[in-house]
């Protein structure tokens, strides 16, 4: 097996140790990233991210733990003797120099020689479709032009890594969705490791070949997106990651691969089983709102129907969320779309079928 | 940074942080404390001191000797000093009259024009105070630019009498530290949400309601500095009841500088030093007190 | 009236008026501005004034700057401001660069908050207390240098007025412009040299331009601690004043005036363009 571009092992970053307050950034983390990875460090704020960020860049000093670069340990290197390049939040573009001398900046402290650095500049420019304005200086960009300029500074010296902090946080919706599609191909076309940060699921899940969600200074859970998204596993990466239902419950009986679960004081629901429970365990069930039917009448392709009363419904134009009202205090999130009139199909105080696949339904553990 | 240099960043740090120690510390700590022990000794009749402990110097900012050398009360340094406070506090009460709708108002202009009020506010403040308090000598003088137009109409046939009065003083205080009474002001001004105006407004407030309760509460902190850094200079000041005052009305300022320039006691120019020093020492304390407040009230927010 | 007379007259007032807004505030204001520029402008007309008496003015005439020109004991006072503003502007600036890139850049330190008050020392103790406690201080220790007693009292309390402005453009920038640098691979040293001074360039300009024109406007302390042949423009003036008051006088203050509003112009105009760089 090839040597990770990245490899964190153990590591913890505690702020202010010994004072009265201490706080714990990073709690033992370990992860591995693979060469030419697009990989994503997930979680909302204070989660960490940043922090892991910082230290792999250099600018922060790990409290404990090591950080290797292609099989390489780097914790202790100044960020300047790293090969890797970090593209800001803010860009941090340098404001009294012009796009060409930003871009080349990092070249000429490197001592490559003036052809190379001038060569160099141009290509990463014409990279991110820049070169037209090589001369302008950063205040006179607009700032999905400015953060054009931060790629091609970060990717001009070739790094083993690239580190993005938010680099999509600053610019307007529409720029932010193309945004994404260029940094995707770049990363492609470059070859680079990508470890991206972010708070936007969205994102997250539509750049990232794998992601890795943060919580509380503790990696919850490494996969791809789609293994985050269908399997989580735990009850924070379902609720951060997409809407959920979350049903508390016990588990009474476990037949093979179908879990039993007592839900209030007297529904059964029944899941799929994914492990290690025990009759009597305490549970959360956890049931994405797209994967259940809502009809008028039955659906019997469903492995589980269900009646209930509409209770709530919130438009969004494309679709509409529906809150039914399955009694026993338990309600549940589903979607539908608009008839093709444009009218909803169901109205509150509906008694409608709820439909669902037994493989929908999972156990998270407590 | 570079090879010449120590290594680690503490030592780095003193070592940068020397030359300021050094100048600050031996050119203004050490005479401010030799001052202070000078204050203590008796005063050498040809400048300087003696090396002899003595609370003199103290004593005769409210005793004196009389003939018979019996100590008896003289009201003469305490009513200079009482002056020097009221003075002041009357220069940074006008200052404050004057300056907070100046203030208020430049907050209200568009960006360019605040600027412009700014720096014209700002330009009186860097050129010369004895130049500045000069012209008033001008202005308010026997035969000067207020009195000869009077005069040669008949309105008024002697002079007026404003130089050398306390009066003139007051003026002259006024107008020399006028711009450090606004620019605090605008400085919190600047950061007042107007939105907190329409919702008070909304509320039912009247004008004078909005000002009372919610401007000059919310800038309350700008109005404290203001008010600060107007009445220390103002109770120092030695230049305008030099000018103004004719030397006849004397402030604490325009005293010091006398026992040290004329009547040769500096034990007691020192002593008048120091409670020169104890009155902005008091001003400052009440100064970051209400700077505390204003922490507060912006953390809880 | 009816409701809706007392409703329309309510618009037309708050149509007149808005929110926040209070009359004569205007008026007030352009008073204000009388009050602070008529007595520069009594000083600066009177100083054309053709008559030896300043305030009889009896025609227009330029010959009293022509006398300020030619008398030598002003033109050597004008020398001893000028090499007093330059040392103590070169000295405190350089002083107040260093203290301020520690004091924003050195991270937390024990004494932060100490050295911080040491540097704004000066500015807080009133003028005549500083005069005063340096000159018994020289006196004391039997130090005459003549112009140099004055030139360290002028370091000293120049020092905030340099350190200010320096402080205020390191605290509005961003260390994430050195993390960057460092990213790229410049080393401490090259950071400080191609991205910290470049930047901070506009605030030492700045406090360099203010420690002048303080250093230059200053009396008070050079009366006290200078001696007989370090007499700046300023003490000149003021031996002038107390001689009689002639338009002389006025054509001196004139050209001193400007100077000075010359240079706090320069300033504002490198301070407004700093401004308007770190804005994104």
């Amino acid at each position: 097996m090839p040597a990770a571009s990245i490899d964190v092992r153990g590591v913890s970053k505690i702020y202010n140790p010994g004072s009265q307050q201490p706080v714990k950034a990073l709690d033992t983390v370990s992860l591995s990233i693979a060469d030419n990875e697009f990989f994503t460090l997930l979680g909302p704020s204070g989660c960490g991210k940043t922090t892991l960020l910082r230290l792999i860049a250099g600018f922060e000093q790990v409290s404990g733990g090591e950080i290797l670069l292609f099989g390489e340990e780097i914790a202790h290197l100044q960020p300047s003797q790293r090969s890797v390049n970090t593209v800001f939040q803010h860009y941090a573009l340098f404001p009294h120099m012009s796009v060409a001398e930003n871009v080349g900046f990092g070249l000429e402290r490197l001592k490559k020689p003036k052809d190379e650095v001038v060569s160099t500049v141009k290509r990463m420019l014409s990279l991110v479709k820049m070169d037209h304005l090589a001369d302008r200086r950063p205040s006179q960009l607009s700032g999905g032009q400015q953060q054009r300029v931060a790629l091609a500074r970060a990717l001009a010296p070739s790094p083993k890594v690239l580190l993005l902090d938010e680099p999509l946080s600053a610019l307007d919706l529409k720029l932010r969705q193309t945004m994404r599609e260029e940094l995707k191909q770049l990363q492609r076309e470059t070859g680079i490791t990508f470890v991206f940060v972010t708070h936007d699921q969205d994102e997250a899940l539509a750049m990232s070949d794998r992601i890795a969600v943060m919580s509380e200074g503790h990696i919850q859970q490494i996969g791809s997106p789609t293994e985050i998204y269908e399997h989580p596993v735990n009850q924070f990466v379902a609720d951060f990651i997409g809407d959920s239902n979350f049903l508390d419950g016990e588990i009474i009986a476990i037949e093979d691969d179908i879990v039993t679960c007592k839900i209030g004081s007297e529904s059964v629901f029944e899941a799929e089983n994914s492990g290690n429970h025990a009759v009597g365990d305490q549970v959360t069930l956890f049931l994405r709102p797209e994967k259940i039917s809502l009809t008028h009448s039955t659906d019997e392709s469903t492995d589980n129907h269900r009646r209930g009363k509409v209770s709530n419904i919130v438009y969004l134009g494309n679709e509409a969320a529906y809150t039914v009202d399955m009694g026993d205090g338990i309600s549940l999130m589903a979607q539908a779309r608009p008839k093709e009139d444009g009218n909803l199909p169901f109205a509150i105080d509906d008694d409608i079928a709820v439909g669902y696949s037994n493989r929908a339904l999972r156990v998270l553990a407590k | 940074m570079s090879k010449w240099l120590p290594k680690s960043a503490a030592a780095r740090r003193w070592l940068g942080l020397t030359p300021a120690y050094v100048m600050i510390g031996i050119f203004m700590l050490v005479p401010i404390s030799i001052m202070a022990v000078y204050s203590f000794l008796e005063p050498n009749p040809y400048g300087g001191v003696l090396p002899e402990p003595s609370v003199a110097a103290y004593v005769k900012l409210f005793l004196e000797y009389d003939l018979e050398d019996n100590l008896v009360f003289n009201p003469g340094y305490i009513n200079i000093i009482f002056r020097s406070f009221q003075l002041s506090i009357m220069a940074t009460v006008i200052c404050l009259v004057m300056g907070f709708p100046v203030a208020y108002y430049i907050t209200l202009q568009p960006e360019n024009k605040r600027n412009i009020y700014i720096y014209l506010i700002t330009i009186p403040f860097w050129t010369n105070l004895l130049i500045r308090t000069f012209a008033w000598i001008i202005i308010l003088g026997r035969g000067g630019v207020i009195e000869t137009p009077l005069l040669n109409l008949g309105i008024i046939d002697d002079s007026l009498k404003m130089m050398y009065t306390d009066g003139a003083i007051a003026i002259g205080l006024t107008y020399s530290y006028l711009p450090l009474m606004v620019l605090p002001i605008y400085a919190s001004l600047e950061k007042l949400d107007f939105r907190l105006l329409e919702a008070a407004s909304d509320l039912y407030s009247s004008r004078f309601q909005i000002m009372t309760k919610v401007v000059i509460p919310l800038c309350k902190p700008g109005i404290v500095a203001g008010c600060i850094l107007v009445f220390i200079p103002c109770i120092g000041a030695f230049i305008a009841p030099n000018l103004l005052g004719g030397g006849k009305k004397l402030m604490l300022g325009s005293l010091v500088q006398f026992q040290f320039a004329s009547a040769r006691n500096w034990p007691f120019g020192s002593a008048l030093s120091m409670l020169l020093l104890s009155a902005v020492v008091v001003a400052l304390i009440f100064y970051a007190r209400s700077a505390r407040k204003k922490e507060y009230i912006q953390g809880t927010a | 009236m009816t409701e809706r007379d007392l409703k329309s007259s309510n618009m037309a007032k708050a149509k007149a008026l808005p929110v926040g807004h209070y009359r004569g505030l205007g008026v007030w204001n352009f008073f204000f501005m009388v009050f602070l520029y008529a007595p520069i402008a009594v000083l600066i007309f009177y100083s054309f004034n053709a008559n030896r008496m300043v305030i009889n003015w009896t025609g227009f005439g330029v010959e009293w700057y022509i006398k300020a020109f030619n008398n030598e004991d002003i033109q050597d006072a004008v020398w001893n401001s000028l090499i007093v503003a330059f040392v103590a502007t070169g000295v405190a600036t350089t002083i107040a660069t260093i203290g301020a890139l520690i004091l924003a850049r050195g991270g937390n330190f024990k004494g932060k908050t100490a050295s911080l008050g040491l540097m704004m020392l000066p500015l807080m103790v009133p003028e005549i207390v500083t005069a005063v406690a340096v000159l018994i201080f020289f006196a004391t220790i039997g130090l005459n240098w003549g112009l140099g007693n004055v030139i360290i009292a002028h370091i000293t309390f120049c020092i905030p007025f340099a350190f200010m402005p320096i402080r205020a453009r390191l605290e509005g920038m961003d260390t994430t412009m050195e993390q960057a640098a460092r990213d790229l691979y410049a080393s401490e040293w090259e950071t400080f040299r191609y991205i910290t001074v470049p930047m901070l360039m506009p605030g030492i300009v700045a406090g360099a331009m203010l420690s002048f024109v303080i250093s230059l406007d200053d009396f008070i302390i050079t009366l006290m601690v200078g001696g007989a042949g370090s007499t700046t423009l300023p003490v000149y003036i003021y031996s002038m004043i107390r001689r009689g008051l002639t338009p002389e006088i006025n054509a001196v203050s004139t050209l001193l005036l400007l100077f000075s509003v010359a240079i706090v112009t320069a300033y504002w105009f490198v301070s407004k363009k700093s401004n308007t760089k770190t804005v994104h």
